[in-house]
């Protein structure tokens, strides 16, 4: 009875435009009015809704002979370069993350999608090179503009920042909609609002993501913050590594990867907007480390575990401070841990 | 390969065993029957020379003779597993005979078993050092098992002798690319590039370029040999790779595709379409690489990728045996120690999992500090 109400509620969204989100809304209303305003939903933006660029109209960056600058133009924002008599200018496409850290833009030209060699900075208010590049010439003045992806870098871009535009690795820019939504996480949900709507309860199942242990959902949130896999593969070491929370949390010794007290979601409502309250997490430590579980406390402090157990680490050419996943007893004068 | 269709004409003359020393007995005499049989042999008629053959060798299994031509009938019918046994009987009689090895080489070549068919070039070439043909042969065959550095020092005497000879410059060429002597290989493109403009040779450019991790520029010397000749073995298998490599999936695939339809055993091709659908289309992954791995059956990267086909199809024990025993060849292989601690965590062996993980994160740090008996993070 209960799916069949249901049912007839679905069935009406389901001939709205935006469908999928709206179509979970109607049973998971407490997740789909809170979702929008994450950073994740908020992971790319059209240029014509983007507020970082209609709030700076007039973007420069100079870079050794090369002169940025990002110009508002009605609902567009145009890059322009020029060396001396030279000129290259191309509208932006989208604008990829929210701008808490940093704002980086992709344009289309000769057939690819190019990530700009300029991001906007939070912390600067002010465009830099991006994060990628830095260290890299420039060796034509299409390269000062931005960075030519490859088909699958492009489509790896889109999967992470958007949805429904990014397939078995092809970029469809037609059907690329804004930030990361349920199906992103969640798999087919299409698949399982229609049994919902025809009352198959069994069809309806969707992996339930709430009972993963720590290293499943390591894995699932790493396949865009990466998973320790994946960094492992590269060899990278060093504060370069802070940016990638699984791996840096899979590298904490009270890691455990059958322990959903340790995993991502323990801490972290993907649903909301991230906490920055740091007290607020201090209940998750004591989840493991208390005096009535007889195990390890803290000899220091009582409350704001995270503020020494996992410092914010300075990304050199990032303009922001990233908190450290790795979870550990911070020395002083120590070196960054690999 | 480009040496191979002439290497296996001249080598051609080896199949057909006269029976010249048959006398004239009666209908139903075994002599007759293999007469009749060698008659219908030479007369292109190979399902009755096979039956007569057969029908013979009831009555005499040891002759040497009748094996040998029914081997060679049946690798004619394209029957290559049954002329290798009937091959291998025929050796068993006479280990000493060596044409009757070199046809059980080429039905093993034949059959895309390279390794078995560079087992019986070895031996023949042992015997007949100076033979030129099967050196030709092995050469591509090492060539095909990756085994670079044996091509190398089978080719080089033989080019010395003749210089000339651009097929032979074509695979030393190979070789030597493959090997990462690329000044010494391209010195051969030069002799290639000679007498005009030349699909090998843009071929083995793009194996230098690729080699160098110059992908573009590998790109530009694989359409190049493309523009000149489509159909060049393995060339379609590389510049898909090159596109692979350059974020090209799509254009990979078709490429390593159409390698594949002229040459289904082809490795290259088919390792990096196995690698490359193994995300996407696993069912189509696995044979591909189970193809490659008959190519080049101790070749690591081909087990590797088995192996990670096997732990996303939850063959996990399959997965973690065969990561074990990489690591066992190769204990410095850190894709192999990630892999293999995702298969110990879900075959719930978590300590054995963190091991592995504390391994790499060592040997990523460049320590070198004694991991036996290591522990948990």
């Amino acid at each position: 009875m209960r799916v069949g109400l249901l049912a007839l509620g679905l069935a009406a969204l389901a001939a709205g435009a935006a469908q999928n989100d709206q179509v979970c809304a109607a049973c998971h209303a407490k997740e789909s009015a809170s979702f929008p305003a994450t950073p994740m939903a908020q992971a790319l933006f059209t240029v014509d809704s983007c507020a970082i660029l209609k709030n700076h109209p007039d973007l420069q960056y100079q870079e050794g002979p090369y002169h940025t600058e990002i110009k508002r133009e009605g609902d567009r924002s145009i890059i322009t370069v020029t060396r001396g008599a030279e000129t290259f200018s191309i509208p932006i496409l989208y604008a990829l993350g929210q701008g808490k850290a940093g704002q980086t833009y992709v344009f289309q030209y000769d057939g690819a999608i190019y990530e700009s060699r300029a991001s906007f900075y939070n912390e600067l208010g002010a465009l830099d090179t991006t994060i990628g590049d830095i260290g890299i010439k420039p060796q034509s003045i299409v390269e000062a503009a931005g960075r030519r992806l490859t088909p699958v870098d492009a489509a790896n871009c889109f999967a992470c920042h958007s949805h429904g535009g990014s397939a078995g690795g092809v970029l469809h820019l037609d059907s690329v909609l804004p930030g990361v939504a349920c199906q992103s996480c969640h798999g087919q949900v299409e698949k399982h609002a229609a049994a919902v709507r025809a009352g198959n309860v069994a069809a309806a199942k969707l992996p339930h993501l709430a009972d993963l242990p720590a290293e499943d959902t390591s894995e699932l949130c790493g396949k865009c913050h990466r998973t320790w896999s994946q960094i492992a593969q590269t060899g990278m070491h060093g504060p370069n590594t802070v940016r990638f929370q699984p791996y840096r949390l899979t590298n904490s010794k009270c890691y455990d990867v059958d322990d959903q007290r340790i995993r991502c979601t323990a801490c972290h409502n993907p649903h909301d907007q991230l906490n920055t309250n740091l007290a607020s997490y201090d209940s998750k430590c004591e989840a493991c480390h208390s005096t009535a579980l007889h195990t390890k406390v803290c000899s220091v402090a009582k409350e704001n575990c995270v503020t020494c157990h996992m410092p914010k680490v300075d990304l050199p050419g990032a303009h922001h401070q990233f908190t450290d996943h790795q979870i550990r007893i911070v020395r002083a004068g120590e070196s960054f841990p690999n | 390969m480009l040496v191979c269709g002439r290497a296996l004409a001249g080598l051609a003359g080896f199949i057909l065993l006269t029976a010249g020393a048959i006398w004239c007995q009666d209908v139903s005499s075994p002599e007759t029957i293999l007469r009749h049989a060698v008659e219908l042999h030479q007369a292109g008629d190979i399902a009755g020379a096979i039956a007569q053959y057969r029908a013979y060798l009831d009555q005499v299994p040891d002759s040497v003779m009748a094996r040998s031509n029914l081997g060679a009938a049946l690798s004619h019918a394209g029957k290559f597993p049954e002329a290798i046994v009937e091959y291998q009987k025929a050796l068993e009689l006479q280990p000493a005979n060596l044409p009757v090895r070199m046809n059980l080489a080429l039905a093993y070549y034949k059959s895309s078993d390279i390794a078995h068919a560079a087992a019986e070039l070895e031996r023949v070439l042992a015997e007949r050092p100076s033979e030129r043909q099967p050196a030709l042969l092995l050469s591509d065959c090492y060539l095909r098992l990756g085994e670079n550095r044996k091509a190398i020092d089978l080719l080089t005497p033989l080019q010395q002798q003749t210089p000339a000879d651009k097929a032979l410059d074509y695979m030393l060429g190979t070789a030597l690319v493959r090997d990462g002597q690329t000044a010494r290989g391209e010195s051969l493109v030069d002799l290639i590039l000679r007498d005009g403009d030349s699909a090998e040779a843009h071929l083995l450019l793009g194996e230098s370029r690729m080699w160098a991790n110059d992908f573009p520029g590998a790109l530009a010397e694989f359409q190049k040999a493309l523009a000149i000749n489509p159909q060049l073995p393995s060339l379609n298998g590389y510049y898909g790779t090159a596109l692979a490599n350059l974020g090209d999936d799509a254009g990979a695939e078709a490429a390593f595709r159409k390698e594949l339809a002229m040459d289904p055993n082809d490795y290259p091709a088919n390792f990096q379409l196995g690698k490359l659908l193994l995300r996407t289309n696993s069912a189509e992954s696995r044979p591909c690489l189970e193809r490659a791995l008959r190519q080049r059956p101790n070749d690591a990267a081909t087990r590797y990728q088995i192996a990670l086909l096997d732990l996303q199809d939850g063959r996990t024990d399959e997965a973690r045996t065969a990561l074990e025993n990489l690591l066992r060849e190769n204990p410095n292989d850190v894709e192999a120690h990630i892999s293999l601690a995702t298969a110990y965590y879900r075959l719930k062996r978590k300590q054995d999992g963190n091991k592995q993980r504390a391994i790499v994160l060592q040997l990523n740090s460049g320590k070198h500090a004694d991991l036996a008996g290591g522990t948990s993070k």
